[in-house]
């Protein structure tokens, strides 16, 4: 594998069932060493491509290569390519120690060799002492970890992970998903993480990719995508957003636009690349972004009227109807004082934090 | 006169499979409204007699139906039978019944036992709490209910009764009373390969015709 | 127990259950008869045994009973595990005929099959003799053993032999090291029901045994019809007890597959023969 190939490489992938098409043209890839994650909703593609990547599904079209070297076709046990599944799928009638070491068996590793990297493998994950227990006598969160370390033990040039931690409440998923990040850095491998959890996928991940209905809507680092996303569907899907009508009078280049907002007026935005004048578009506002003042007949600000306030500890989530715009939602410090259920506020939003992209 | 033979086949398996599920949903009845630990128990000891061989139970039946058995001993103390005459139960239809009944009836109980078990208690509890009496409980809650281990058990039962051969053998007293006797005789005696095979066919389509209704019937009743 | 709740059934139920276990009771009685009428006790003897011991008709069929059991166990655990693991990929029509080949089987009544099976012999100029017999019981008994070892494989997560696969292991190791072992305690009991099954038959044996030595049943047949005494009954009894342990072991190896609470010493013995 030469030094400087990705570590996966799509090439105009694509796979339908039958009439249903599951993954269309997808070219992707992951670099070395990288905590790549795929996101999406149910039944956007996402495993479908994290199982051809494993060898479980043949591509109807296109070509997958690993470190390089084109491993189409090739059957998943001769692939440098190992998987956490969803369900752990840990070998009922063996130990835990049995489990992790099975890769290596198959390897036909010298029994030494095996003794020593299945140790290793244990103490990484933290299981030292359970080494004799079956998997039905161990937590969801441990028989995870026995999944973790069944699969990296054998040094993969990539390790997929199929939503691991779907099945566990939310305090454990936070906690391995710290243990996860920490995994990824002490062994270096490629980590490619499917979940349709964004602020797990946020949390840990190098680059994140957003597929929708099996194309690829994005792919940038989290930051990027949650304040550049370059369609409606990632905008909303990163994250709650408002939605304002406008249309593109003029491009200034280098992404930003004279944009007429609905209900604001003249602003000049930021924006997905290539919007042409007279475009519709939907300028994207974070509710974190909005401000709420007092002076709610002033020009450029949208007249609202507060309908709910919730109090969720470290922030304050209020909802509003405008009349021009619709619903509003606004997220507020803790802190600062409520506004009144009922009364009239002004909302407004500085340039800067606005986004558009097209409708 | 084969004709008869057949006849009685089928009598016989009808009459043995309505017996079989009368006695069948009763005991699978009771046993379904036990505790668990009571239920395994009794289960098994409806199960266990159906693992001894074969034979060995039918072969029983003749020491204990046969005059001066056990059976005619009880009848005589009780008087049903005067002191110079005797049951003579033994090698005649009925005995092939009651020998068919016996090596069928766990059979019939397992698949109704089965659907019956299924019943959340409670259901019986709101039944009483509307106003059921137990007999009315039994014909609308019940009977139902049991509907599709009734079928199953009469398919399991009824189609190979038809074909018995062992039990009238045995219990007929080797008189040929039954279709399974005869096809068997065509083939191992007579020589006669055409008609044992037509027979045979004719057994199989009869079989079909029935199987095909009861399926018809049964999975009408069953939940999509 | 819930007596007092359903006096009728009770009352019902108690009488089926004595029906169900009067003939052994009788049977297990009269094989200790001394007097060999069966018709009234006359005292306690273990004669009948003892003649049933050496009975070379017996001994014989005993012999060849369990000759042909083995064997046709053996192929019908063949047959079944071998159509199984094709019926677990299998869709629609094929699918749904191996089902009802599966049915046919249990349902039409044994005659039908003993007699086309001997008729298929004959025109083939296939000499009745044991391997007819063994072939026969298998044709039925690879139905039982089917079922077991189908209601075991659905219960199967299909992703333990991706991830076997994933971790490097070929179709064959991947069956040898997952889908078999796990299959075991289905295969076990599959085996022990065909083995019991074919310990038992009648009909199948009768047709197809051509000029050869009778299995058991077939002995005590022609005891039956041709002189009844209470060494049937002692040759009965013991059956009777082979037979209960054979299908109590087979239930026992069953149901405590489901608990898998083997004892990690055991996992690595079966990871070092598997090597």
């Amino acid at each position: 594998m030469s030094s400087d190939a990705a570590a996966i490489t799509l090439v105009a992938l694509r796979k339908t069932f039958g009439d249903l098409v599951a993954v269309s043209e997808l070219d992707l890839e992951v670099q070395r060493g990288e905590f790549f994650s795929i996101i999406g909703p149910s039944g956007c593609g996402k495993t479908t491509t994290l199982r051809m990547v494993a060898g479980f599904e043949d591509p109807t079209a296109g070509k997958i290569l690993v470190g390089g070297r084109d491993v189409t076709g090739v059957r998943p046990y001769h692939r440098s390519v190992n998987t956490v599944f969803q369900s752990y799928a840990l070998f009922p009638h063996l130990d835990v120690w049995e489990n992790i070491a099975f890769g290596l068996r198959e390897a036909r590793r010298p029994r030494a060799e095996i003794a020593t990297r299945v140790g290793e493998a244990i103490k990484l994950v933290r299981l030292e002492g359970r080494e004799r227990a079956r998997p039905s006598q161990l937590s969801g969160g441990q028989q995870q970890r026995v999944a973790l370390a069944r699969a990296v033990v054998n040094r993969p040039d990539v390790l997929l992970l199929d939503e691991p931690l779907g099945a566990l409440d939310l305090k454990l998923r936070a906690e391995l998903q710290t243990q996860l990040k920490d995994l990824h850095r002490a062994v270096g491998i490629t980590f490619c993480y499917v979940t349709h959890d964004q602020g797990e996928a946020f949390s840990m991940s190098d680059r994140v990719a957003v597929m929708n209905a099996g194309i690829l809507e994005q792919v940038g680092r989290p930051e990027e995508v949650y304040r550049r996303p370059q369609t409606a569907f990632v905008a909303d899907f990163v994250g709650a957003s408002n939605r304002l009508r406008g249309r593109i009078v003029s491009a200034h280049g280098d992404g930003r636009y004279r944009t007429e907002i609905e209900g604001v007026g003249e602003r000049s935005v930021s924006g997905a690349a290539g919007l042409t004048p007279g475009a519709e578009v939907t300028v994207v506002v974070r509710p974190e972004e909005l401000e709420l003042s007092t002076a709610s007949t002033a020009p450029a600000v949208i007249a609202a009227t507060v309908t709910d306030v919730a109090f969720l500890g470290s922030q304050r989530t209020v909802r509003l109807e405008s009349k021009v715009v619709g619903n509003l939602v606004a997220s507020t410090g803790g802190g600062t004082r409520a506004p009144e259920l009922g009364s009239e506020v002004g909302v407004t939003f500085k340039d800067e934090h606005s986004w558009a992209v097209p409708v | 006169m084969y004709l008869n033979t057949l006849l009685r086949s089928v009598v016989l398996s009808v009459g043995t499979t309505l017996v079989c599920a009368v006695l069948g949903l009763t005991l699978a009845y009771f046993i379904s409204r036990q505790g668990p630990r009571t239920q395994r128990l009794l289960l098994a000891a409806v199960i266990i007699p159906f693992w001894t061989s074969f034979i060995v139970r039918i072969y029983s039946w003749v020491d204990v139906l046969q005059n001066d058995g056990p059976l005619d001993s009880l009848a005589h103390t009780l008087g049903i039978v005067g002191p110079r005459s005797h049951i003579n139960l033994l090698y005649t239809p009925a005995s092939i019944g009651i020998g068919i009944v016996y090596s069928y009836l766990p059979l019939m109980i397992l698949p109704i036992y089965v659907s019956l078990e299924r019943i959340d208690p409670a259901i019986y509890n709101a039944g009483a709490d509307l106003g059921a009496t137990p007999w009315r409980q039994f014909r609308r809650i019940v009977l139902p209910l049991a509907r599709p281990g009734l079928i199953a058990g009469s398919i399991i039962v009824g189609v190979p009764a038809m074909g018995e051969y062992v039990i009238p053998e045995i219990l007929g007293g080797g008189k040929t009373l039954m279709v399974g006797n005869i096809i068997a005789n065509q083939f191992q005696e007579t020589g006669n390969y055409p008609f044992g095979s037509a027979l045979s066919v004719t057994l199989m389509a009869l079989l079909v015709v029935v199987l095909f209704v009861l399926r018809r019937y049964q999975l009408s009743g069953e939940p999509s | 127990m819930n007596l007092r709740r359903h006096p009728v059934s009770a009352v019902l139920s108690a009488l089926v259950i004595a029906f169900l276990w009067l003939p052994l009771v009788v049977v297990f009685i009269g094989s200790f008869d001394t007097n060999s009428l069966l018709t009234s006790w006359t005292g306690a003897t273990g004669h009948w045994y003892n003649e049933a011991l050496h009975d070379p008709n017996v001994r014989d069929g005993f012999e060849t009973t369990l000759i042909i059991a083995v064997l046709s166990a053996l192929l019908s655990l063949a047959v079944a595990l071998t159509g199984a693991l094709w019926w677990r990929r299998a869709h629609g029509r094929a699918r749904a005929l191996y089902d009802g080949l599966v049915y046919a089987r249990i349902v039409v009544p044994e005659v039908v099959f003993a007699s086309a099976l001997f008729f298929l012999f004959l025109k083939i100029h296939f000499t009745l003799g044991l391997p007819t017999i063994v072939i026969g019981h298998a044709v039925l008994n690879s139905a039982y053993a089917t079922l077991i070892i189908q209601a075991r494989l659905v219960g199967l997560d299909p992703a333990l032999e991706e991830a076997a696969a994933d971790l490097g292991a070929t179709p064959w190791r991947t069956f040898r090291r997952v889908t078999l072992i796990t299959l075991m305690p289905a295969i076990i009991a599959a085996g022990l029901l065909a083995f019991t099954f074919s310990l038992d038959d009648v009909v199948t044996s009768y047709f197809l045994q051509g000029t050869s030595q009778s299995p058991l049943p077939i002995v005590l047949l022609g005891m039956i019809r041709f002189r009844i005494t209470p060494e049937i009954n002692a040759v009965g009894v013991f059956v009777m007890f082979l037979t209960v342990a054979l299908m109590t072991l087979a239930v026992g190896v069953f149901s405590t597959a489901g608990r898998l609470g083997r004892s990690s010493r055991k996992s690595r013995i079966v990871s070092l023969y598997e090597g």
